[in-house]
């Protein structure tokens, strides 16, 4: 049994989207949401040999730095548990930022280049080599391909009648994704019934958008709007990619299991 | 080589049964120099 899933994208960066899914259920919102976040691996730094630090800072807390800098990582070119080097080199006065870093594989290299590690004064220095291992989120939280992943339903705006004469002029405020029902009554001209809205588009206030109108907001059960963010490891379509074959994988793995 | 005089910096070895102090200027306070080796960290 196959079910079709309507999938759009109301928002798409490299880093961050927004899109909607529709229709799934709350559980299997939620189960694409934990595999985002704990079942996609990505690199990062498990082991530091120091060679010299002579910086103001004990090298277990440089340790703690260097792990949490995000690695690129290439999805299917390597397996859980590989490994890549990286090595460090930087003499004062001068500060070490993570695009210091210089990767054994070219495909696995700091993600932003602009994370100090740590500000070296004038005759300080800091040389290091460290192993970068591929694991999941759910080994550890520096692991995590995804760091802000979150959904929500899909709402929806009726309009209901005028706004009494006398009412009070409060704003209506809303976040989320809005699906247009009854774009004539909106204030901007080219809505149409059916468009995906993002609330942000005006200013998260719906009396902007419904001017003089009396409103009834309300959630569609089975459609989720999901924001996603990644750490830089790789592109948004690729985390969710990953995490639903991760949820696909594990399905096929049970189903063979209960098979006699 | 273990030690550094913290007054006239110059590199001390601690001599067993001369006490704590610098052979060059008798100052008697010594800090310990970070050993050579490399030192793995295991990141958790």
């Amino acid at each position: 049994m196959t079910e079709e899933y309507e999938v759009e994208f109301v928002d798409l960066g490299e880093r961050e989207a927004t899109f909607l899914v529709r229709p799934i259920t709350p559980a299997f919102a939620n189960g694409i949401r934990r595999a985002m976040i704990a079942d996609v691996p990505t690199f990062s730094i498990d082991t530091v040999r120091f060679i010299e630090n002579s910086s103001v800072m004990f090298d277990e807390q440089l340790g703690l730095r260097l792990g949490l800098v995000p690695l690129s990582t290439p999805p299917g070119e390597f397996e859980e548990g590989e490994e890549v080097t990286l090595s460090l080199d930087v003499e004062g006065p001068e500060t070490a930022y993570s695009g210091d870093l210089v990767a054994s594989d070219p495909m696995v290299e700091p993600a932003d280049d602009n994370i100090p590690i740590i500000d070296l004064k004038d005759g300080q220095r800091l040389e290091l080599e460290a192993d970068a291992v591929l694991d999941s989120g759910r080994e550890h939280a520096k692991h995590q391909g995804g760091v802000a992943v979150s959904y929500r339903h899909l709402q929806t705006v009726e309009v209901v009648g005028e706004r009494g004469e006398f009412a009070a002029d409060d704003p209506h405020v809303l976040r989320g994704v809005i699906e247009e029902q009854e774009a004539d009554a909106a204030a901007d001209a080219d809505a149409q019934n059916g468009d995906l809205v993002p609330t942000d588009a005006f200013d998260n206030d719906l009396t902007n958008r419904y001017p003089e109108k009396e409103l009834d907001v309300h959630d569609i059960e089975d459609a989720f709007v999901f924001n996603v963010e990644t750490d830089g490891s790789f592109d948004v379509e690729t985390l969710v990619l990953e995490a639903v074959g991760s949820l696909e994988t594990r399905a096929d793995e049970l189903k063979e299991a209960v098979q006699l | 080589m273990s030690y550094k005089c913290s007054r006239c910096k110059r590199d001390v070895t601690l001599d067993e049964y001369g006490g704590v102090r610098c052979p060059y200027c008798g100052h008697r306070v010594l800090l310990k120099e970070r050993s050579r080796d490399v030192k793995e960290v295991e990141v958790e």
